[in-house]
């Protein structure tokens, strides 16, 4: 063989990539029961798919004459792998090499990761460990300076972590502790999951210490904090489950702004009438009811990805099929102060509605909506301007659109339930009831003198609110055709897998005007 | 199984107590009502058991994360 020497030497640089930081630290990585690096890419992609880019970048060591005696390989792996049978680029970070940061990185590597996504067109899903290739207080003794972050005339990285939003799914998976860049890293995504023994933050528990807070890595960053702020949006037990839940998200979107998502054939009965909607929502307005069963219910049996669960809860955001073609669903959730929409909620709708605009997926909308959250702390977090945010977000979508009005639909927050500027469909339940205002309180505001004046104002607003309600069934309402359709419950999944199959010739394989943010 | 909190997923005002301290509850079961938007939304008991103890009374503001009743087995 003419070029057995340099096969060798390559073989053997190769071999020095496989032992990432050593036997000792592979082993720490093993016994706090976190996969390494390597193990990572090969569980989550297809069998036997991951082709690595630049296995033997790192640092090395040579003796006296020349030869290599060691390579420690660059703690960012990456490269292109089937998920699927669908390709996709993945990129991690070796905690085993300098705890991930940047002092081992080689920039390019994950710049390198995220500008194929980008020009190849393909889902990158990044495995964050540690800084995720950002600097340490290290560096600066070992370049000799202090880094300016951003550099000169601006940053690769920063600029694919944004432009990608806007052309390619984005996934991120915390698995260990996650902080500095590989905390922006892992938040500038389109769906995020970390393993129930991670912590993410902007700077762990020995920064946040000198500045007085004397917290655990669980309690400044664990899983409960960041999937009840929106740090994050999902948390599993194993890396296994995070693996399985990119899998899943992935499956429901295009590879690309250049694609549509793909359809899949469809086992569940598009016409099935499910008896039980005719009895979830409870006659009693003051009682609150499950909405996770009814979405179930209607989408294709099995098919609803739930993402945020924990942050903004009264609104239930997730991807599904109907009749094989992916949607992304939005319903309210009555237990989380009866709908009503808080400042987290309206920033999950946003988000939420701007991933369904970017990757041109219809949007179904279950509402029960009693209006925007009131009161000081309301007022305080600005709901109504997140409010109007989200509205306008809805307003400025262009994917096909079906809103079910399941109960509420109250002031402002009423109105938010369909694009305004263009025809949806929609559909109220026989329960549904809408109004500019809840009857109560509002009677007080708008009837004052009438009450004020009469001898027994107990009876009088009794007298006023029995008359008002009379006025307000939905058929009065549909007589003027202020509502289009009312409509059995039972018949909503036909209904929604009927509107599913109208959307489907009005989607466009192409970049949105939007421009998402994270 | 030792004593296990029960916490309000919201902020609200406490509107009845359901199942007050020695009742019995299964998973799922209502042990007070909030009130909130002129809806009444159930604290559930995360696990069966006993009502250890209700911290909170009828009337009482709870805050989003409150302990606000005890379950022992």
């Amino acid at each position: 063989m003419v070029w057995q020497a340099e096969l060798e030497e390559l073989r053997r640089r190769e071999e020095f990539a496989r032992r990432m930081g050593g036997a000792d630290k592979v082993k720490r990585q093993h016994d706090a029961g976190r996969l390494t690096v390597r193990e990572r890419v090969e569980t989550l992609a297809d069998p036997g798919s991951f082709h690595e880019i630049g296995a033997i970048a790192g640092r090395a060591g040579y003796d006296a004459e020349g030869r290599l005696t060691e390579l420690t390989p660059s703690n960012c792996v990456f490269g292109r792998a089937t998920l699927d049978g669908r390709p996709a680029v993945l990129v991690g970070d070796d905690f085993t090499v300098r705890g991930g940061s940047a002092d081992a990185t080689i920039r390019e590597k994950p710049l390198m990761a995220e500008r194929m996504a980008n020009e190849f067109q393909l889902p990158i899903i990044r495995i964050i460990e540690g800084s995720g290739g950002g600097g340490s207080v290290k560096t600066i003794e070992t370049t000799g300076r202090a880094n300016l972050p951003g550099g000169v005339g601006g940053t690769g990285l920063f600029n694919y972590t944004t432009l990608n939003l806007s052309a390619v799914p984005v996934v991120g998976l915390g698995l260990g502790s996650v902080a500095g860049l590989g905390a922006a890293r892992l938040a500038s995504s389109h769906y995020s999951v970390m393993t129930k023994s991670s912590a993410m933050f902007v700077a762990g528990p020995p920064v946040v210490a000198r500045l007085g807070e004397d917290l655990s890595k669980e309690q400044l960053g664990g899983w409960e904090i960041q999937t009840r702020s929106g740090g994050v949006d999902h948390a599993v037990e194993t890396e296994e489950e995070a693996f399985a839940c990119a899998r899943r998200f992935l499956s429901y979107l295009p590879s690309s702004v250049h694609g549509l998502p793909p359809a899949i054939p469809c086992e569940d009965d598009p016409g099935r009438r499910d008896e039980k909607l005719m009895a979830a929502v409870p006659r009693d307005r003051r009682r609150v009811y499950q909405m996770r069963p009814i979405i179930e219910s209607v989408v294709d049996r099995g098919s609803f990805f739930e993402m945020g669960k924990m942050f903004g809860r009264s609104i239930i955001t997730g991807l599904a099929r109907l009749d094989g073609r992916a949607v992304a669903v939005m319903a309210s959730d009555p237990f989380f102060y009866g709908g009503s929409w808080t400042s987290d909620t309206c920033q999950k709708v946003v988000r939420f509605i701007d991933l369904a605009e970017t990757f041109h997926l219809p949007v179904v909308y279950l509402m029960d909506c009693p209006g925007f959250m009131v009161g000081l702390e309301a007022e305080r977090s600005a709901t109504i301007r997140h409010g109007v945010r989200a509205m306008a977000a809805m307003n400025q979508c262009t994917v096909p659109w079906c809103t079910i009005v399941v109960r509420n639909a109250f002031g402002v927050a009423g109105a938010a339930h369909q694009p305004a500027g263009r025809l949806s469909l929609r559909y109220a339940w026989l329960s549904a009831r809408w109004g500019s205002l809840p009857l109560e309180g509002g009677i007080e505001a708008a009837y004052r003198a009438e009450i004020d004046a009469a001898e027994d104002p107990a009876a009088k607003l009794a007298e006023i609110e029995a008359r008002l309600n009379q006025l307000r069934s939905p058929f009065r309402t549909a007589e003027t055709f202020w509502i289009e359709e009312i409509i059995d419950p039972r018949e909503t999944r036909p209904l929604l897998c009927d509107f599913a199959r109208l959307a489907d010739p009005l989607r466009r394989p192409e970049p949105s005007r939007l421009q998402m943010r994270p | 199984m030792a004593e296990s909190p029960v916490k309000a997923e919201i902020t609200a005002a406490v509107w009845k107590i359901e199942a007050g301290p020695g009742t019995r509850v299964a998973e799922g079961d209502a042990i007070l009502l909030l009130e909130s938007m002129k809806m009444e939304i159930p604290v559930a008991a995360p696990r069966s058991g006993r009502v250890k103890a209700v911290l909170v009374a009828e009337g009482d503001l709870v805050e989003e994360g409150q302990v606000v009743a005890t379950l022992e087995d």
